[in-house]
């Protein structure tokens, strides 16, 4: 039992040869060292610090939005993309940023939102909520 | 009976061995996929997307080649019941995760077939643990 | 011997999740492929009670707003079969699309994950969708490109604009014949543009499918009181105040 813990350990240890020299390889990527979608995500603290220059864009279904949502979002899913665009850019303010934002947490229409507007509509600043509406109510009532 | 524990351990090896190199030539996807669990931070995922793939690849040749033998089954095993709770947990969280076992290859991989794999996998590790050359 | 044990014990982790449930799916994935006219994909999800007991189908969950799910209203009884139908609107998507609907029973433990997958076919790729020039910009003409994608076979592209004063010009390429070049220029920058632009192939033939782009010219001040349709950018500095 003891001989099977050690060759264990020594596994565990010889892993680590390798991978430290990847790791000094990549050392100064800035890829590294923030995660490559949090370029892209933004935590509700920050969206918020960002005041009146986001544009917050709500990507659930309609009724959901007619249900309520961000104070000053539009809404822009991809049920009606073509229909609901125009009313988005003509908003849009080149400096500023927009947040998207879908249900909570596991729905990524906000994900698929974000990134047609990044790479069909040439947007830049373009961020998620990963929490959603769901994290914006919790902290409303709070 | 050391020809089942060849082509068992070949096998299983074979796979680790595949998984591991998949991932090891693009760590930062990698890191990437582990964020997606929201499991870990992303500075501890990275470096777990830095190790990882290495330790594969040793246990994979560690099996192939039955050296360290015991040792390599027990982690293996052990990696796998790792993974195959991220995944659960992920699902039960409702993330829809690729699971990134196999880099962008198992980006079609339903939770099922998932779970088939690493069952097998379990199977075999357990096999291999019994038939194991006990004196080494 | 403890490993032994330890292993047997975590071999059950792999069986208690798969002994769940006594609905046994004929499938657990739907590829979809709907036409370029199709306004829905239907999935089929079949399943069969193997079990001795009845079964209940307590919730059917669709992942999102677009895909709805129409469960059974009583429990399935043992050896009964049914069917789970999940209806994807597409929409104004594009591309492959891929939904989960998470089915529960009244069984402890047996969730089932099925997924639709509909590639939804790319009749045109019109990049950029959007043109934008800022006051500050000088407004030359800017192009869109249209490709066509798979082997639709679309010749022409009619293409308008709902500003008139946004001209565009449609050409096909010479070269690649699956690729179009729209130019787009703005005539006035006086007041600030938002147009859309019509973009429409000419397939398929009876049921004319449209795509959008969009243009937005904010407004030039040094131009702002200029009414003369000839001026040009820097022809009136006198005017302004």
């Amino acid at each position: 039992m003891r001989g099977v813990l050690r060759q264990a350990v020594l596994l565990i240890g010889l892993a680590f040869l390798p991978a430290i020299g990847q790791a000094l390889y990549f050392r100064g990527n800035p890829a590294v060292l923030a995660k490559p979608a949090d370029a892209h995500e933004v935590t509700l603290a920050e969206a918020k610090g960002w005041g009146q220059s986001v544009l917050w864009l709500d990507a659930r279904p309609h009724e959901e939005f007619d249900s309520g949502h961000v104070p000053g979002a539009l809404s822009l899913n991809e049920d009606d993309w073509n229909g609901l665009l125009p009313a988005v850019l003509a908003t849009w303010k080149p400096a500023g940023k927009v947040v998207v934002y879908c249900s909570r947490k596991s729905c990524n229409a906000s994900h698929g939102v974000a990134e047609r507007l990044r790479n069909e509509a040439g947007l830049k600043n373009v961020y998620v909520l990963p929490g959603g509406w769901e994290e914006w109510e919790e902290n409303a009532h709070r | 009976m050391r020809i089942v524990r060849l082509i068992l351990a070949l096998l299983v090896g074979a796979v680790f061995l595949y998984a591991g190199a998949l991932k090891v030539m693009d760590p930062l996807r990698f890191a990437s996929d582990i964020s997606n669990y929201a499991l870990l931070s992303w500075s501890l995922g990275v470096r777990l997307a830095f190790y990882l793939p290495w330790l594969e690849i040793i246990l994979g040749l560690a099996l192939i080649f039955q050296r360290l033998f015991a040792g390599a089954i027990v982690l293996t095993g052990g990696l796998i019941l790792l993974f195959v709770g991220a995944t659960i947990w992920a699902r039960a969280q409702g993330i829809d995760v690729s699971c990134g076992c196999f880099g962008t290859v198992s980006s079609n991989l339903t939770l099922t077939w998932h779970l088939v794999l690493n069952g097998g996998l379990f199977l075999a590790l357990g096999a291999l643990w019994f038939l194991r050359p006990v004196a080494a | 011997m403890k490993i032994s044990l330890a292993f047997a014990g975590s071999l059950l982790l792999f069986v208690l999740p798969l002994r769940a449930s006594s609905l046994t799916w004929e499938n657990l994935e739907a590829d979809l492929h709907p036409a370029i006219t199709d306004k829905e994909a239907v999935a089929h999800f079949k399943y069969k009670n193997t079990g001795d007991q009845p079964v209940r189908i307590t919730a059917v969950k669709p992942s999102c707003g677009c895909t709805t799910a129409a469960p059974p209203n009583e429990p399935v009884a043992p050896g009964a079969s049914g069917e789970i139908t999940a209806t994807f609107h597409i929409g104004d998507r594009i591309g492959m699309q891929t939904k989960t609907i998470h089915v529960t029973t009244d069984e402890p433990g047996s969730n089932t994950t099925l997924t639709l997958k509909a590639d939804v076919p790319k009749l045109l790729e019109i990049n950029p969708t959007f043109l934008y020039w800022s006051k500050v910009q000088p407004v030359t003409p800017r192009v869109i490109l249209a490709k066509v994608g798979g082997d639709f076979a679309v010749t022409k592209l009619e293409v308008s604009s709902s500003d008139s004063d946004v001209k565009v010009e449609t050409s096909a390429d010479p070269k690649d014949k699956t690729q179009f070049t729209i130019t787009v220029t703005p005539k006035k920058t006086n007041r600030p543009l938002n147009a859309m632009l019509k973009i429409q192939p000419d397939f398929p033939k009876d049921t004319p499918k449209m795509f959008y782009a969009n243009v937005r010219v904010d407004a030039h001040p040094e131009n702002a009181p200029a009414s003369s349709p000839a001026a040009s950018p820097a022809a009136t500095p006198a005017a302004t105040p």
